[in-house]
């Protein structure tokens, strides 16, 4: 007992050390085996091209070569590509954040008339929809096909966005709302000027959220856009190394050429391309990944 | 409000209109509906082709094969990380854990693709280590009944951290004063884990293995388009690819709406179903 309670005293539960040793060895290989992957894409995009070539990369990079990340910078496809990654992700991003609190701020009005059925349109289309054939139609007759807007237009909302926003503006006191009112505040100024500024915190969550989804989508652009010059990054990447149509090494150097640069083998190409576009997503994460938690447990209260 | 609402009417509710071509023998430039004898309408005859199908069976076994290893294996990875994670005392390597292993759930799906593609090849790094322990090279093409093992663990590679928010949430609003009194009657950590953390999230496996259940049918195909090729079809095409190769790419639209609509339907009924069960069980409902 006495034993029990000085334990307590100093943060150590009772179990044995042994076992406390044998659970960080099993966190520490998973994630060894999570991150190991990236890792070893890292490694063989800055190794030598020699080594590389003969799989001589396991564990720590060989020299710090960086031929594959200038060979790929001279490609003119994958610039525009992310170029045009960023318009549709900054586009559908700005829309999304105007649409969730349009949505979001009538439904979470109690008063507001008929919001039952409102609800169940909103709702209804998370569960059941017309599914890929008939969209493609739909977007054909209102000449979407082959054009930008097939990607931003269906993109810049999101029910489930909307819900979350909701969520959180249920959330507020209701008292700020009725005191604003009683001050002659119409509905309008209200949402822009109280529950706009609260409301920070979950155009966070549900702006990193598109952000994240529309970066790494290709279906849409898949489907939608035949034209090569309008791809998102995602699409090149996925010829470059999903279908391998494209051939990096082919790639026009004449004023980097030199012996090494004949080495470069298509897979080390690949590594530093999948390194180059995925960059923004890693280096971002850390700052972001708070709101995708909060996002994740605002979503498991009932809407 | 209401532009939302109208955004929401074009985008969701009128493709729904569009079902009507699964009755029909539809052709682009035919309209969906008209009184002028234009539509020509065949009833169910899509749908009875479908079940016909000579890939009928296929389908639904893949569909379901991946979603059986993915509620069998994937779905209880999050549940034992989190468990782990949660008796980790050091905090700064807890972060580390936690942080790393959200971390693959933000690259994209191509991206996930392309490296297991690539580490699978001939000359990739997983070769590379079987060679060396003296195995027979492994070519996926070449073995196609090893898709769904190498869809799995590509999905729990991608997803177990991600999947782990949810309890590790839910363990932490665990109050602490059931600990210390388990502690007090002599518990040791198993028994702490048994009695006190897996009843608290009980709830939460509950409700997201039916809604797992309900949404078996509903296979995620995008990543499947990415990683099947011709060679892999007989384990890789799910109802989700074939709709897109078949119906959409090959402009059996009429087929494909109808393949689509019946798919949809039994998804909602099974989620509706996994509902009603999860509020009976779990005192939990989508709606």
């Amino acid at each position: 007992m006495t034993q029990i309670l000085a334990r307590k005293k100093h943060g150590i539960p009772n179990g044995s050390r042994l076992v406390d040793v044998l659970i960080v060895i099993a966190v520490a290989v998973i994630c060894l085996f999570t991150l190991y992957p990236m890792y070893y894409v890292f490694i063989m995009s800055i190794s030598k091209p020699q080594d590389v070539l003969a799989m001589n990369v396991s564990f720590w990079p060989t020299g710090f070569e960086l031929q594959a990340y200038k060979k790929i910078f001279t490609d003119s496809d994958m610039w525009r590509a992310y170029g045009n990654s960023i318009l549709y992700t900054v586009s559908t991003t700005v829309l999304v954040i105007i649409t969730s609190v349009m949505g979001a701020y009538p439904l979470s009005v109690p008063e507001l008339r008929g919001r039952k059925y409102v609800v169940a349109f909103v709702l209804l289309p998370m569960y059941f929809g017309g599914g890929l054939i008939p969209t493609f139609l739909l977007m054909s007759k209102l000449n979407l096909y082959n054009n930008i807007f097939a990607i931003i237009v269906p993109a810049s909302f999101n029910i489930w966005y909307i819900i979350l926003t909701r969520t959180y503006f249920t959330g507020l006191p209701r008292d700020i709302r009725e005191s604003a009112f009683i001050d002659g505040a119409s509905n309008f100024t209200v949402l822009r000027r109280i529950y706009l500024p609260l409301a920070k915190p979950i155009l966070a969550v549900v702006s990193i959220y598109s952000i994240v989804t529309m970066w790494n989508n290709w279906f849409a652009a898949q489907v939608y856009l035949p034209d090569k010059n309008l791809h998102p990054l995602q699409l090149y990447l996925k010829r470059v190394l999903v279908a391998q149509t494209v051939d990096l090494t082919k790639l026009n150097s004449a004023d980097i050429e030199n012996a090494m640069n004949q080495m470069l083998s298509a897979t080390q190409m690949q590594y530093a391309m999948i390194i180059f576009t995925t960059l923004p997503i890693i280096f971002t994460y850390p700052f972001f990944q708070k709101y995708f938690i909060k996002g994740v447990m605002l979503g498991s209260l009932k809407g | 409000m209401s532009p939302v609402l109208i955004l929401i009417f074009i985008f969701c509710y009128v493709p729904m209109y569009g079902l009507l071509i699964s009755f029909q023998d539809w052709t682009p430039g035919m309209p969906f509906m008209d009184f002028t004898g234009q539509t020509k309408w065949v009833g169910l005859k899509h749908f009875s082709t479908f079940v016909h199908d000579p890939y009928f069976w296929r389908l639904i076994k893949n569909t379901l094969v991946l979603s059986a290893m993915n509620l069998g294996i994937a779905f209880w990875i999050p549940i034992i990380f989190s468990l782990l994670i949660n008796e980790v005392r050091l905090v700064k390597f807890k972060k580390f854990a936690q942080t790393a292993s959200y971390m693959p759930y933000f690259i994209s799906s191509v991206v996930v693709a392309g490296m297991a593609l690539s580490f699978l090849s001939s000359d990739g790094i997983i070769n590379k280590f079987i060679m060396m322990m003296g195995g027979e090279p492994f070519l996926l093409n070449m073995k196609p009944q090893y898709f769904p093992i190498v869809y799995t663990v590509i999905n729990i590679w991608r997803n177990f951290g991600w999947g782990s928010i949810l309890y590790l949430s839910s363990m932490a609003s665990i109050d602490p004063t059931l600990y210390e009194a388990a502690s007090l009657d002599g518990a040791n950590r198993w028994h702490k884990i048994w009695h006190v953390t897996l009843p608290a999230i009980k709830p939460t496996i509950v409700v997201m293995l039916i809604m797992g259940v309900g949404g078996m049918l509903g296979a995620d195909s995008d990543m499947i388009l990415l990683l099947y090729n011709p060679a892999t079809y007989e384990y890789a095409d799910v109802i989700g690819t074939y709709l897109y190769r078949y119906g959409l790419m090959g402009g059996n639209f009429s087929y494909g709406t109808a393949v689509g609509f019946m798919i949809s339907l039994i998804n909602f009924g099974m989620v509706y179903l996994a509902n009603m069960v999860s509020r009976k069980v779990a005192d939990y409902s989508l709606w």
